[in-house]
């Protein structure tokens, strides 16, 4: 009986683990256009006083373009893991809790451009973090699911 | 159930399907063939099984040979998951001392 928990455990904790670790490559253009489409989020704010339906159109536009980049990685991946559901590897976890703490530097950086300078520098500066910060992300990803792996074997 | 184990679940390849939907917002039908490496007609077996459970919820997107099927865990499906791996860490840390025989 106890070897038999034993085994199921340990199906168990591989199985957990296969989202996060069993995904298709990163394609390259997907850091840049991230960022572009961040950079462009906060260009629209450009109309926010000037032109309210072209501003409201552009912010649904990109809304809309997120959520079919959203369900085009869910039928890409297969079986996409998402934060707050399920039990991520620690190596994973890790790597995510520094996501959301990269995330507030770049929300802090942008709204201080944005702030001291104006909108287009919000958005220059939304552009380069974003791309920066994703394409670092994905490399310590990868680095974090390798490691997860071969601790499973 | 023995000891807390959902009979259901217990197959080992059914308990590796529930955990990695536990582990993902849906999850196709060609990802779990892919990690489970069984034939199509097996994972249909098995997903029916949890289906009929009411554990799963199957959903098909399209039509004909480009028709794709994703499986989503249900509430009932989540409780029954976390109820069985709590059932499996509790056999393996044995007894808490409450449990046991007083003397």
């Amino acid at each position: 009986m106890e070897n038999d928990a034993r085994e199921q455990l340990r199906i168990l904790e591989r199985a957990e683990a296969a989202p996060y670790i069993s995904y298709p490559p990163t394609p390259r253009w997907y850091a840049p256009a991230i960022g572009a489409w961040a950079a462009a989020f906060i260009g629209a704010f450009t109309w926010w006083r000037e032109n309210t339906p072209l501003f409201a159109a552009s912010l649904a536009g990109l809304i809309l373009l997120e959520l079919v980049f959203v369900t085009w990685m869910q039928r890409r991946h297969g079986a996409l893991p998402m934060p707050g559901r399920g039990r991520p590897p620690a190596e994973i976890g890790r790597v995510w809790s520094r996501y959301f703490v990269g995330l507030l530097v770049v929300c802090a950086l942008v709204g201080l451009a944005w702030w001291r300078i104006g909108v287009a520098a919000g958005a220059a500066t939304a552009f380069v973090t974003v791309t920066a910060g994703l394409a670092y992300y994905e490399y310590c990803y990868a680095q974090a699911a390798a490691e997860v792996r071969k601790r499973l074997g | 159930m023995i000891n807390g184990l959902d009979p259901v679940i217990h197959t080992p390849k059914r308990l590796a399907a529930m955990a990695v939907l536990a582990n993902s917002t849906t999850a196709s039908f060609r990802f779990l063939r892919n990690y489970l490496d069984i034939s199509d007609s097996d994972l249909s077996k098995h997903m029916s099984a949890l289906e009929a459970a009411g554990y799963v919820h199957s959903a098909k997107d399209g039509r004909g040979r480009g028709a794709t099927t994703t499986f989503k865990l249900t509430r009932d499906g989540q409780k029954a998951y976390n109820a069985h791996r709590d059932a499996l860490r509790a056999l393996l840390d044995g007894p808490s001392p409450e449990d046991l025989p007083q003397d």
